[in-house]
Protein backbone atom coordinates (compact mmCIF):
# COMPACT_ATOMS: atom_id res chain seq x y z
CA UNK A 1 0.00 0.00 0.00
CA UNK A 2 1.20 3.49 -0.70
CA UNK A 3 0.40 6.71 1.14
CA UNK A 4 -2.72 7.82 2.97
CA UNK A 5 -6.20 6.81 1.89
CA UNK A 6 -7.49 8.88 -1.02
CA UNK A 7 -11.00 7.52 -0.62
CA UNK A 8 -12.63 6.72 2.69
CA UNK A 9 -16.18 5.41 2.69
CA UNK A 10 -17.84 4.94 6.05
CA UNK A 11 -21.12 3.13 6.73
CA UNK A 12 -22.44 3.69 3.22
CA UNK A 13 -26.07 2.69 2.99
CA UNK A 14 -28.58 2.80 0.17
CA UNK A 15 -32.14 1.51 0.30
CA UNK A 16 -34.64 0.99 -2.48
CA UNK A 17 -38.24 0.30 -1.55
CA UNK A 18 -37.19 -0.25 2.05
CA UNK A 19 -34.61 -2.91 1.13
CA UNK A 20 -30.94 -2.19 1.84
CA UNK A 21 -29.08 -2.62 -1.45
CA UNK A 22 -25.89 -1.40 0.23
CA UNK A 23 -25.76 -1.89 3.98
CA UNK A 24 -23.32 0.02 6.21
CA UNK A 25 -20.34 -0.55 3.93
CA UNK A 26 -16.95 0.85 4.97
CA UNK A 27 -13.66 0.72 3.05
CA UNK A 28 -10.83 2.84 1.73
CA UNK A 29 -8.60 3.09 -1.32
CA UNK A 30 -5.07 4.53 -1.52
CA UNK A 31 -3.21 6.22 -4.33
CA UNK A 32 -1.41 3.75 -6.58
CA UNK A 33 -3.60 0.81 -5.58
CA UNK A 34 -6.55 -1.08 -7.03
CA UNK A 35 -9.49 -2.00 -4.84
CA UNK A 36 -11.54 -4.80 -6.39
CA UNK A 37 -15.25 -5.00 -5.60
CA UNK A 38 -16.47 -8.53 -6.14
CA UNK A 39 -19.87 -10.03 -5.81
CA UNK A 40 -22.70 -11.78 -7.61
CA UNK A 41 -25.39 -9.90 -9.52
CA UNK A 42 -27.37 -7.74 -7.12
CA UNK A 43 -24.59 -7.69 -4.52
CA UNK A 44 -24.53 -3.88 -4.56
CA UNK A 45 -21.30 -3.28 -6.52
CA UNK A 46 -22.69 -0.84 -9.08
CA UNK A 47 -24.83 1.00 -6.52
CA UNK A 48 -21.74 1.39 -4.31
CA UNK A 49 -19.78 2.79 -7.23
CA UNK A 50 -22.61 5.14 -8.17
CA UNK A 51 -22.68 6.56 -4.66
CA UNK A 52 -18.92 7.06 -4.74
CA UNK A 53 -18.98 9.12 -7.91
CA UNK A 54 -22.14 11.00 -7.09
CA UNK A 55 -24.66 9.43 -9.43
CA UNK A 56 -26.75 8.24 -6.49
CA UNK A 57 -27.11 9.87 -3.07
CA UNK A 58 -26.43 7.57 -0.10
CA UNK A 59 -29.21 7.30 2.47
CA UNK A 60 -26.58 7.17 5.19
CA UNK A 61 -22.82 7.17 5.59
CA UNK A 62 -19.96 9.43 4.60
CA UNK A 63 -17.64 9.62 1.61
CA UNK A 64 -14.34 11.47 2.06
CA UNK A 65 -11.76 12.16 -0.64
CA UNK A 66 -8.33 13.25 0.59
CA UNK A 67 -9.87 14.55 3.82
CA UNK A 68 -12.64 16.48 2.03
CA UNK A 69 -16.28 15.54 2.48
CA UNK A 70 -17.95 14.63 -0.82
CA UNK A 71 -21.29 15.95 0.44
CA UNK A 72 -19.97 19.49 0.89
CA UNK A 73 -17.18 19.76 -1.72
CA UNK A 74 -18.83 17.83 -4.48
CA UNK A 75 -17.93 20.01 -7.47
CA UNK A 76 -14.22 20.26 -6.64
CA UNK A 77 -13.98 16.57 -5.80
CA UNK A 78 -15.75 15.48 -9.00
CA UNK A 79 -13.01 17.26 -10.94
CA UNK A 80 -10.63 14.63 -9.55
CA UNK A 81 -12.78 11.59 -10.31
CA UNK A 82 -12.74 9.55 -13.49
CA UNK A 83 -15.68 7.28 -14.20
CA UNK A 84 -15.99 4.51 -16.76
CA UNK A 85 -19.48 3.06 -16.56
CA UNK A 86 -20.61 -0.38 -17.70
CA UNK A 87 -22.70 0.99 -20.55
CA UNK A 88 -21.24 2.47 -23.69
CA UNK A 89 -21.93 6.20 -23.43
CA UNK A 90 -19.65 7.31 -26.27
CA UNK A 91 -20.80 10.02 -28.64
CA UNK A 92 -21.12 8.27 -31.97
CA UNK A 93 -21.72 11.60 -33.70
CA UNK A 94 -18.11 12.53 -32.92
CA UNK A 95 -14.81 11.03 -33.98
CA UNK A 96 -12.58 9.21 -31.50
CA UNK A 97 -10.45 12.32 -31.01
CA UNK A 98 -13.52 14.56 -30.64
CA UNK A 99 -14.93 12.22 -28.01
CA UNK A 100 -11.88 12.97 -25.89
CA UNK A 101 -11.96 16.70 -26.65
CA UNK A 102 -15.68 17.22 -25.98
CA UNK A 103 -15.55 15.15 -22.80
CA UNK A 104 -12.73 17.34 -21.52
CA UNK A 105 -15.06 20.34 -21.87
CA UNK A 106 -17.24 18.93 -19.06
CA UNK A 107 -14.60 19.79 -16.46
CA UNK A 108 -13.45 22.99 -14.75
CA UNK A 109 -10.75 24.07 -14.21
CA UNK A 110 -10.11 23.29 -17.86
CA UNK A 111 -7.69 20.52 -18.76
CA UNK A 112 -4.15 21.89 -19.07
CA UNK A 113 -2.40 21.35 -22.42
CA UNK A 114 -5.41 19.48 -23.79
CA UNK A 115 -3.88 18.86 -27.21
CA UNK A 116 -0.87 17.09 -25.77
CA UNK A 117 -3.05 15.21 -23.29
CA UNK A 118 -5.23 13.90 -26.13
CA UNK A 119 -2.14 13.00 -28.17
CA UNK A 120 -0.76 11.08 -25.18
CA UNK A 121 -4.01 9.16 -24.64
CA UNK A 122 -4.35 8.30 -28.34
CA UNK A 123 -0.87 6.79 -28.23
CA UNK A 124 -1.09 5.17 -24.80
CA UNK A 125 -4.38 3.46 -25.63
CA UNK A 126 -3.31 2.59 -29.21
CA UNK A 127 -6.13 4.69 -30.65
CA UNK A 128 -4.00 6.93 -32.86
CA UNK A 129 -4.92 5.27 -36.16
CA UNK A 130 -8.64 5.65 -35.35
CA UNK A 131 -8.37 9.27 -34.21
CA UNK A 132 -10.50 10.67 -37.05
CA UNK A 133 -12.80 7.67 -37.34
CA UNK A 134 -16.20 7.23 -35.75
CA UNK A 135 -16.27 4.94 -32.71
CA UNK A 136 -18.45 2.72 -34.92
CA UNK A 137 -15.23 1.65 -36.62
CA UNK A 138 -13.86 0.25 -33.33
CA UNK A 139 -14.02 -3.31 -32.04
CA UNK A 140 -15.41 -4.01 -28.58
CA UNK A 141 -11.95 -3.93 -27.04
CA UNK A 142 -11.08 -0.59 -28.59
CA UNK A 143 -14.44 0.91 -27.63
CA UNK A 144 -13.58 -0.02 -24.04
CA UNK A 145 -10.14 1.54 -24.47
CA UNK A 146 -11.74 4.75 -25.69
CA UNK A 147 -14.19 4.76 -22.79
CA UNK A 148 -11.36 4.42 -20.30
CA UNK A 149 -9.17 6.98 -22.10
CA UNK A 150 -12.10 9.40 -22.10
CA UNK A 151 -12.67 8.87 -18.39
CA UNK A 152 -9.13 10.00 -17.57
CA UNK A 153 -8.78 12.82 -20.11
CA UNK A 154 -8.94 15.38 -17.27
CA UNK A 155 -6.15 13.67 -15.29
CA UNK A 156 -8.21 12.41 -12.33
CA UNK A 157 -6.57 11.09 -9.17
CA UNK A 158 -9.23 8.46 -8.63
CA UNK A 159 -10.75 6.17 -11.26
CA UNK A 160 -13.88 4.05 -11.12
CA UNK A 161 -14.11 1.15 -13.53
CA UNK A 162 -17.43 -0.69 -13.60
CA UNK A 163 -16.88 -4.13 -15.14
CA UNK A 164 -14.35 -2.82 -17.64
CA UNK A 165 -13.70 -6.08 -19.49
CA UNK A 166 -17.17 -7.61 -19.66
CA UNK A 167 -17.82 -9.02 -23.10
CA UNK A 168 -14.23 -8.72 -24.33
CA UNK A 169 -12.17 -11.52 -25.83
CA UNK A 170 -9.18 -12.84 -23.80
CA UNK A 171 -6.59 -10.83 -25.76
CA UNK A 172 -8.51 -7.56 -25.33
CA UNK A 173 -8.94 -8.32 -21.62
CA UNK A 174 -5.23 -8.81 -21.10
CA UNK A 175 -4.48 -5.61 -23.05
CA UNK A 176 -6.82 -3.68 -20.78
CA UNK A 177 -5.25 -5.22 -17.70
CA UNK A 178 -1.92 -3.84 -18.86
CA UNK A 179 -3.42 -0.38 -19.20
CA UNK A 180 -5.05 -0.54 -15.78
CA UNK A 181 -1.79 -1.75 -14.26
CA UNK A 182 0.03 1.16 -15.87
CA UNK A 183 -2.48 3.66 -14.46
CA UNK A 184 -1.93 2.17 -11.01
CA UNK A 185 1.82 2.47 -11.50
CA UNK A 186 1.27 6.13 -12.42
CA UNK A 187 -0.19 6.65 -8.93
CA UNK A 188 -3.90 6.57 -9.67
CA UNK A 189 -6.28 5.10 -7.10
CA UNK A 190 -8.64 2.68 -8.85
CA UNK A 191 -11.84 1.04 -7.71
CA UNK A 192 -12.85 -1.81 -9.96
CA UNK A 193 -15.93 -3.99 -10.09
CA UNK A 194 -15.81 -7.30 -11.91
CA UNK A 195 -17.39 -10.71 -12.16
CA UNK A 196 -14.12 -12.23 -13.30
CA UNK A 197 -12.20 -13.84 -10.46
CA UNK A 198 -8.94 -13.99 -12.38
CA UNK A 199 -9.23 -10.30 -13.20
CA UNK A 200 -9.87 -9.36 -9.58
CA UNK A 201 -7.03 -11.59 -8.42
CA UNK A 202 -4.48 -10.24 -10.90
CA UNK A 203 -5.36 -6.56 -10.72
CA UNK A 204 -6.44 -5.92 -7.15
CA UNK A 205 -4.18 -4.97 -4.29
CA UNK A 206 -7.15 -5.44 -2.02
CA UNK A 207 -10.46 -7.20 -2.47
CA UNK A 208 -13.82 -6.39 -0.98
CA UNK A 209 -16.32 -9.19 -1.48
CA UNK A 210 -19.94 -8.08 -1.34
CA UNK A 211 -23.10 -10.06 -0.99
CA UNK A 212 -26.56 -8.59 -0.52
CA UNK A 213 -25.03 -5.19 0.07
CA UNK A 214 -22.71 -6.27 2.87
CA UNK A 215 -18.97 -6.87 2.97
CA UNK A 216 -18.50 -10.60 3.52
CA UNK A 217 -14.71 -10.64 3.15
CA UNK A 218 -11.83 -8.24 2.55
CA UNK A 219 -8.08 -8.29 2.23
CA UNK A 220 -5.26 -8.96 -0.23
CA UNK A 221 -6.24 -11.70 -2.71
CA UNK A 222 -3.60 -14.22 -1.59
CA UNK A 223 -4.20 -13.65 2.10
CA UNK A 224 -7.97 -13.89 1.64
CA UNK A 225 -7.70 -17.23 -0.09
CA UNK A 226 -5.21 -18.61 2.37
CA UNK A 227 -7.34 -17.53 5.31
CA UNK A 228 -10.70 -18.58 3.96
CA UNK A 229 -9.95 -21.47 1.63
CA UNK A 230 -6.74 -23.17 2.70
CA UNK A 231 -3.55 -24.34 1.06
CA UNK A 232 -4.98 -26.69 -1.59
CA UNK A 233 -8.19 -27.68 -3.26
CA UNK A 234 -8.89 -31.35 -3.78
CA UNK A 235 -10.94 -32.15 -6.88
CA UNK A 236 -12.89 -35.42 -6.94
CA UNK A 237 -14.28 -36.42 -10.35
CA UNK A 238 -18.02 -36.98 -10.79
CA UNK A 239 -17.46 -40.67 -11.70
CA UNK A 240 -15.02 -41.42 -8.90
CA UNK A 241 -16.29 -44.34 -6.83
CA UNK A 242 -15.19 -42.79 -3.53
CA UNK A 243 -16.75 -39.41 -4.39
CA UNK A 244 -19.61 -39.57 -1.87
CA UNK A 245 -17.40 -41.10 0.82
CA UNK A 246 -14.85 -38.31 0.42
CA UNK A 247 -17.66 -35.76 0.58
CA UNK A 248 -18.95 -37.31 3.79
CA UNK A 249 -15.42 -37.37 5.22
CA UNK A 250 -14.98 -33.69 4.46
CA UNK A 251 -18.28 -32.78 6.13
CA UNK A 252 -18.14 -35.04 9.15
CA UNK A 253 -14.53 -35.15 10.15
CA UNK A 254 -13.17 -31.91 8.70
CA UNK A 255 -16.24 -29.68 9.00
CA UNK A 256 -15.88 -28.53 5.40
CA UNK A 257 -18.78 -28.28 2.95
CA UNK A 258 -17.43 -29.24 -0.49
CA UNK A 259 -18.60 -27.17 -3.44
CA UNK A 260 -20.04 -29.06 -6.40
CA UNK A 261 -19.20 -28.00 -9.96
CA UNK A 262 -20.74 -30.14 -12.73
CA UNK A 263 -20.76 -33.11 -10.40
CA UNK A 264 -17.14 -32.65 -9.29
CA UNK A 265 -16.44 -32.13 -5.61
CA UNK A 266 -14.05 -29.28 -4.76
CA UNK A 267 -12.76 -29.67 -1.19
CA UNK A 268 -10.41 -27.11 0.38
CA UNK A 269 -7.76 -28.93 2.40
CA UNK A 270 -4.53 -28.36 4.31
CA UNK A 271 -1.41 -30.42 3.61
CA UNK A 272 -2.19 -32.65 6.61
CA UNK A 273 -5.75 -33.21 5.43
CA UNK A 274 -4.45 -34.05 1.97
CA UNK A 275 -2.18 -36.72 3.46
CA UNK A 276 -5.10 -38.09 5.44
CA UNK A 277 -7.46 -38.37 2.50
CA UNK A 278 -4.75 -40.08 0.44
CA UNK A 279 -4.26 -42.64 3.20
CA UNK A 280 -8.01 -43.24 3.67
CA UNK A 281 -8.86 -43.52 0.00
CA UNK A 282 -5.74 -45.03 -1.62
CA UNK A 283 -7.63 -46.24 -4.70
CA UNK A 284 -9.23 -42.89 -5.49
CA UNK A 285 -7.97 -40.82 -8.45
CA UNK A 286 -7.70 -37.30 -7.06
CA UNK A 287 -6.53 -34.00 -8.46
CA UNK A 288 -5.01 -31.22 -6.38
CA UNK A 289 -4.84 -27.60 -7.47
CA UNK A 290 -4.14 -24.25 -5.84
CA UNK A 291 -7.17 -22.32 -4.55
CA UNK A 292 -8.56 -19.44 -6.59
CA UNK A 293 -11.15 -16.73 -6.14
CA UNK A 294 -13.89 -18.92 -7.58
CA UNK A 295 -13.45 -21.18 -4.57
CA UNK A 296 -13.55 -18.22 -2.26
CA UNK A 297 -16.61 -16.82 -3.92
CA UNK A 298 -18.56 -20.07 -3.85
CA UNK A 299 -17.50 -20.72 -0.29
CA UNK A 300 -18.56 -17.30 0.89
CA UNK A 301 -21.86 -17.55 -0.92
CA UNK A 302 -22.58 -20.94 0.64
CA UNK A 303 -21.65 -19.73 4.10
CA UNK A 304 -23.53 -16.48 3.82
CA UNK A 305 -26.71 -18.14 2.58
CA UNK A 306 -26.66 -21.01 5.01
CA UNK A 307 -29.82 -21.10 7.17
CA UNK B 1 -31.45 20.87 -4.42
CA UNK B 2 -33.86 23.74 -3.78
CA UNK B 3 -36.18 25.05 -6.50
CA UNK B 4 -34.23 28.29 -6.70
CA UNK B 5 -30.93 26.47 -7.18
CA UNK B 6 -32.51 24.20 -9.77
CA UNK B 7 -33.73 27.25 -11.69
CA UNK B 8 -30.44 29.13 -11.40
CA UNK B 9 -28.60 26.12 -12.82
CA UNK B 10 -29.55 27.45 -16.26
CA UNK B 11 -26.79 30.05 -15.90
CA UNK B 12 -24.12 27.51 -14.85
CA UNK B 13 -21.25 26.68 -17.25
CA UNK B 14 -22.28 23.03 -17.04
CA UNK B 15 -25.67 23.74 -18.66
CA UNK B 16 -23.83 25.60 -21.40
CA UNK B 17 -21.49 22.61 -21.83
CA UNK B 18 -24.47 20.32 -22.45
CA UNK B 19 -25.95 22.87 -24.86
CA UNK B 20 -22.60 23.12 -26.66
CA UNK B 21 -22.35 19.36 -27.05
CA UNK B 22 -25.77 19.17 -28.72
CA UNK B 23 -24.96 22.15 -30.92
CA UNK B 24 -21.71 20.52 -32.07
CA UNK B 25 -23.59 17.36 -33.06
CA UNK B 26 -26.13 19.47 -34.96
CA UNK B 27 -23.42 21.37 -36.82
CA UNK B 28 -21.76 18.12 -37.87
CA UNK B 29 -25.01 17.17 -39.58
CA UNK B 30 -25.98 20.68 -40.65
CA UNK B 31 -27.25 19.72 -44.10
CA UNK B 32 -29.95 17.48 -42.73
CA UNK B 33 -30.48 20.09 -40.02
CA UNK B 34 -31.06 23.08 -42.25
CA UNK B 35 -32.75 21.76 -45.39
CA UNK B 36 -36.06 20.49 -43.88
CA UNK B 37 -36.96 23.75 -42.10
CA UNK B 38 -36.06 25.70 -45.23
CA UNK B 39 -38.20 23.55 -47.51
CA UNK B 40 -41.17 23.05 -45.20
CA UNK B 41 -42.40 26.68 -45.32
CA UNK B 42 -42.00 26.69 -49.08
CA UNK B 43 -44.32 23.72 -49.31
CA UNK B 44 -46.76 25.28 -46.84
CA UNK B 45 -46.72 28.54 -48.78
CA UNK B 46 -47.47 26.70 -51.98
CA UNK B 47 -50.16 24.53 -50.39
CA UNK B 48 -51.88 27.06 -48.11
CA UNK B 49 -50.81 30.41 -49.43
CA UNK B 50 -51.20 29.86 -53.11
CA UNK B 51 -53.52 26.83 -53.11
CA UNK B 52 -55.95 27.08 -50.19
CA UNK B 53 -55.84 30.89 -50.27
CA UNK B 54 -57.74 30.96 -53.59
CA UNK B 55 -60.74 29.48 -51.73
CA UNK B 56 -60.33 31.34 -48.46
CA UNK B 57 -60.01 34.88 -49.74
CA UNK B 58 -59.33 37.60 -47.15
CA UNK B 59 -59.17 37.17 -43.36
CA UNK B 60 -60.42 39.74 -40.89
CA UNK B 61 -57.53 41.08 -38.80
CA UNK B 62 -57.24 44.23 -36.67
CA UNK B 63 -60.41 45.72 -38.10
CA UNK B 64 -59.44 45.10 -41.69
CA UNK B 65 -58.99 42.32 -44.18
CA UNK B 66 -55.63 40.74 -45.06
CA UNK B 67 -54.73 38.04 -47.57
CA UNK B 68 -54.65 34.50 -46.15
CA UNK B 69 -51.01 34.07 -47.14
CA UNK B 70 -50.14 37.20 -45.17
CA UNK B 71 -52.09 35.82 -42.19
CA UNK B 72 -50.29 32.47 -42.06
CA UNK B 73 -46.72 33.74 -42.61
CA UNK B 74 -46.22 34.89 -38.95
CA UNK B 75 -48.16 31.86 -37.71
CA UNK B 76 -45.75 29.63 -39.57
CA UNK B 77 -42.83 31.12 -37.64
CA UNK B 78 -44.58 30.58 -34.29
CA UNK B 79 -45.64 27.06 -35.24
CA UNK B 80 -42.09 26.18 -36.28
CA UNK B 81 -40.58 27.53 -33.06
CA UNK B 82 -43.07 25.54 -30.99
CA UNK B 83 -42.99 22.25 -32.86
CA UNK B 84 -39.20 22.23 -33.25
CA UNK B 85 -38.44 22.95 -29.59
CA UNK B 86 -41.18 20.64 -28.28
CA UNK B 87 -40.22 17.71 -30.53
CA UNK B 88 -36.49 18.15 -29.94
CA UNK B 89 -37.09 17.93 -26.19
CA UNK B 90 -39.36 14.95 -26.70
CA UNK B 91 -37.72 12.72 -29.26
CA UNK B 92 -34.09 13.79 -29.54
CA UNK B 93 -33.61 14.19 -25.79
CA UNK B 94 -35.26 10.82 -25.20
CA UNK B 95 -32.86 9.18 -27.65
CA UNK B 96 -29.91 10.81 -25.90
CA UNK B 97 -31.22 9.79 -22.50
CA UNK B 98 -32.42 6.25 -23.23
CA UNK B 99 -30.73 4.84 -26.32
CA UNK B 100 -27.39 6.64 -26.58
CA UNK B 101 -26.62 6.80 -22.82
CA UNK B 102 -25.39 10.34 -23.47
CA UNK B 103 -26.84 11.56 -20.19
CA UNK B 104 -25.03 8.79 -18.29
CA UNK B 105 -21.76 9.96 -19.81
CA UNK B 106 -22.49 13.56 -18.84
CA UNK B 107 -23.48 12.65 -15.30
CA UNK B 108 -20.17 10.83 -14.82
CA UNK B 109 -18.46 14.24 -14.96
CA UNK B 110 -18.93 17.44 -12.96
CA UNK B 111 -22.30 17.92 -14.68
CA UNK B 112 -25.40 17.28 -12.54
CA UNK B 113 -28.91 16.44 -13.60
CA UNK B 114 -30.37 20.00 -13.53
CA UNK B 115 -27.59 21.05 -15.91
CA UNK B 116 -28.47 18.22 -18.28
CA UNK B 117 -32.12 19.31 -18.23
CA UNK B 118 -31.24 22.97 -18.76
CA UNK B 119 -28.74 22.12 -21.47
CA UNK B 120 -31.46 20.20 -23.30
CA UNK B 121 -33.92 23.07 -22.79
CA UNK B 122 -31.45 25.66 -24.05
CA UNK B 123 -30.54 23.57 -27.06
CA UNK B 124 -34.16 22.74 -27.97
CA UNK B 125 -35.12 26.41 -27.74
CA UNK B 126 -32.10 27.40 -29.80
CA UNK B 127 -32.95 24.87 -32.48
CA UNK B 128 -36.52 26.16 -32.51
CA UNK B 129 -35.24 29.73 -32.93
CA UNK B 130 -32.83 28.71 -35.70
CA UNK B 131 -35.61 26.97 -37.60
CA UNK B 132 -37.91 29.96 -37.01
CA UNK B 133 -35.16 32.19 -38.43
CA UNK B 134 -34.87 29.97 -41.51
CA UNK B 135 -38.63 30.18 -42.00
CA UNK B 136 -38.31 33.94 -41.58
CA UNK B 137 -35.69 34.09 -44.33
CA UNK B 138 -37.91 32.07 -46.66
CA UNK B 139 -40.85 34.35 -45.87
CA UNK B 140 -38.62 37.35 -46.58
CA UNK B 141 -37.98 35.81 -50.00
CA UNK B 142 -41.72 35.62 -50.61
CA UNK B 143 -42.03 39.22 -49.44
CA UNK B 144 -39.40 40.32 -51.95
CA UNK B 145 -41.26 38.29 -54.60
CA UNK B 146 -44.43 40.23 -53.83
CA UNK B 147 -46.45 37.32 -52.46
CA UNK B 148 -46.78 38.91 -49.02
CA UNK B 149 -46.40 42.39 -47.62
CA UNK B 150 -44.68 42.33 -44.23
CA UNK B 151 -42.58 44.55 -41.92
CA UNK B 152 -39.46 42.41 -42.09
CA UNK B 153 -37.45 44.64 -39.74
CA UNK B 154 -39.19 42.91 -36.83
CA UNK B 155 -37.90 39.48 -37.79
CA UNK B 156 -34.80 39.52 -35.49
CA UNK B 157 -36.95 40.38 -32.48
CA UNK B 158 -39.42 37.65 -33.42
CA UNK B 159 -36.58 35.12 -33.58
CA UNK B 160 -35.44 36.25 -30.12
CA UNK B 161 -38.98 35.79 -28.82
CA UNK B 162 -39.11 32.39 -30.50
CA UNK B 163 -36.04 31.42 -28.46
CA UNK B 164 -37.50 32.68 -25.19
CA UNK B 165 -40.84 30.95 -25.71
CA UNK B 166 -38.98 27.90 -27.02
CA UNK B 167 -37.48 27.52 -23.53
CA UNK B 168 -40.99 27.01 -22.18
CA UNK B 169 -41.99 24.65 -25.01
CA UNK B 170 -38.86 22.56 -24.49
CA UNK B 171 -39.33 22.36 -20.71
CA UNK B 172 -42.87 21.10 -21.32
CA UNK B 173 -41.54 18.51 -23.75
CA UNK B 174 -38.99 17.25 -21.24
CA UNK B 175 -41.74 16.46 -18.74
CA UNK B 176 -43.01 13.82 -21.13
CA UNK B 177 -39.52 12.67 -21.98
CA UNK B 178 -39.17 11.79 -18.32
CA UNK B 179 -42.59 10.17 -18.15
CA UNK B 180 -43.08 8.01 -21.23
CA UNK B 181 -42.02 4.40 -20.72
CA UNK B 182 -40.97 3.87 -24.37
CA UNK B 183 -40.51 6.02 -27.43
CA UNK B 184 -43.71 4.62 -29.01
CA UNK B 185 -45.65 6.32 -26.22
CA UNK B 186 -44.51 9.72 -27.49
CA UNK B 187 -47.71 9.67 -29.55
CA UNK B 188 -49.60 10.66 -26.43
CA UNK B 189 -47.88 14.01 -25.78
CA UNK B 190 -47.72 14.69 -29.50
CA UNK B 191 -51.44 14.25 -30.09
CA UNK B 192 -52.76 15.24 -26.67
CA UNK B 193 -50.51 18.26 -26.11
CA UNK B 194 -48.60 19.22 -29.25
CA UNK B 195 -51.40 19.10 -31.80
CA UNK B 196 -54.07 20.85 -29.65
CA UNK B 197 -51.64 23.61 -28.64
CA UNK B 198 -50.63 24.26 -32.24
CA UNK B 199 -54.21 24.17 -33.53
CA UNK B 200 -55.62 26.39 -30.77
CA UNK B 201 -53.15 29.17 -31.46
CA UNK B 202 -54.29 31.19 -34.47
CA UNK B 203 -51.26 30.01 -36.42
CA UNK B 204 -52.93 28.76 -39.60
CA UNK B 205 -56.50 29.93 -38.99
CA UNK B 206 -58.25 32.19 -36.49
CA UNK B 207 -60.14 30.19 -33.87
CA UNK B 208 -63.81 31.30 -34.04
CA UNK B 209 -65.12 33.54 -31.25
CA UNK B 210 -68.03 31.21 -30.58
CA UNK B 211 -65.65 28.51 -29.28
CA UNK B 212 -65.49 30.37 -25.97
CA UNK B 213 -63.90 27.58 -23.92
CA UNK B 214 -61.16 27.12 -26.49
CA UNK B 215 -60.67 30.88 -26.71
CA UNK B 216 -60.31 31.06 -22.93
CA UNK B 217 -57.75 28.23 -22.89
CA UNK B 218 -55.81 29.97 -25.62
CA UNK B 219 -55.00 32.75 -23.17
CA UNK B 220 -52.63 30.39 -21.33
CA UNK B 221 -51.11 29.04 -24.54
CA UNK B 222 -47.78 30.76 -25.35
CA UNK B 223 -47.95 29.47 -28.93
CA UNK B 224 -51.03 31.62 -29.46
CA UNK B 225 -49.39 34.70 -27.97
CA UNK B 226 -46.23 34.10 -30.00
CA UNK B 227 -48.26 33.79 -33.21
CA UNK B 228 -50.26 36.95 -32.46
CA UNK B 229 -47.15 38.89 -31.43
CA UNK B 230 -45.33 37.87 -34.62
CA UNK B 231 -48.43 38.75 -36.65
CA UNK B 232 -48.76 42.17 -35.05
CA UNK B 233 -45.08 42.90 -35.69
CA UNK B 234 -44.94 41.63 -39.25
CA UNK B 235 -48.38 42.72 -40.47
CA UNK B 236 -49.00 45.88 -38.46
CA UNK B 237 -45.41 46.87 -37.73
CA UNK B 238 -45.92 47.10 -33.93
CA UNK B 239 -45.65 44.66 -31.01
CA UNK B 240 -49.33 44.54 -30.07
CA UNK B 241 -50.92 43.56 -26.74
CA UNK B 242 -49.91 39.89 -26.90
CA UNK B 243 -46.23 40.59 -26.27
CA UNK B 244 -46.75 41.06 -22.53
CA UNK B 245 -49.02 38.03 -22.37
CA UNK B 246 -46.40 35.99 -24.24
CA UNK B 247 -43.71 36.95 -21.74
CA UNK B 248 -45.98 36.24 -18.75
CA UNK B 249 -47.36 32.90 -19.91
CA UNK B 250 -43.95 31.86 -21.22
CA UNK B 251 -42.28 32.67 -17.88
CA UNK B 252 -44.92 30.77 -15.88
CA UNK B 253 -44.69 27.78 -18.22
CA UNK B 254 -40.90 27.83 -18.06
CA UNK B 255 -40.65 27.95 -14.27
CA UNK B 256 -43.33 25.32 -13.66
CA UNK B 257 -42.36 22.95 -16.46
CA UNK B 258 -38.62 23.11 -15.83
CA UNK B 259 -39.04 22.37 -12.11
CA UNK B 260 -41.37 19.47 -12.89
CA UNK B 261 -39.03 18.22 -15.62
CA UNK B 262 -36.02 18.30 -13.28
CA UNK B 263 -37.94 16.44 -10.58
CA UNK B 264 -39.25 13.79 -12.98
CA UNK B 265 -35.99 13.24 -14.81
CA UNK B 266 -34.21 12.93 -11.48
CA UNK B 267 -36.64 10.19 -10.53
CA UNK B 268 -36.28 8.44 -13.86
CA UNK B 269 -32.54 8.73 -14.37
CA UNK B 270 -31.20 8.67 -10.82
CA UNK B 271 -34.03 6.73 -9.19
CA UNK B 272 -34.46 9.36 -6.47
Amino acid sequence: MTGAALLEATDLTKRYDGRAVVDALSFECRAGTVLGLLGPNGAGKTTTLRMLYGFVEPDAGRIVYGGRDFATERLAIKRELGVCTQDDSLDYDFSVEQNLRVYASYFRPRVDALDSRIAYLLDAFALRRYADASPRALSGGFIRRLLIARSIVHRPRMLYLDEPTTGLDPRARVDLWELIDQMRADGMAIVLTTHYMDEAEKLSDELLVLDEGRAVARGAPGALMGRLIGEHVLVVGRHEAARDAIGAWARQTQGVEPSVVLGELHVPVTAAQLAEVSARFPEARLTVRPPNLDDLFIRLSLRHRAP
Amino acid sequence: MTSARALLAVFDWRSVAVFRRNALVFLRNWRTGFIPPALEPVFYFLAFGLGLATYVGGIQYDGGSIRYVTYIAPGMIAYTAFITAFYEALYAAYVRMFYQNTWDGLLATQIELPHVVWGEVLWSACRGAVYAAIVGVVIAGFDIGGFVDLHLGWLPLIVALAFLSGLAFAAAGLIFTALVPAIDHMNYPVFLIGVPLSLASNTYFPVPERLSVVRWLMNVNPVYHLAETARAMLVLGRPGPHLGLLLCTGAVWLVLCSLIAIRLTRRRVLGT
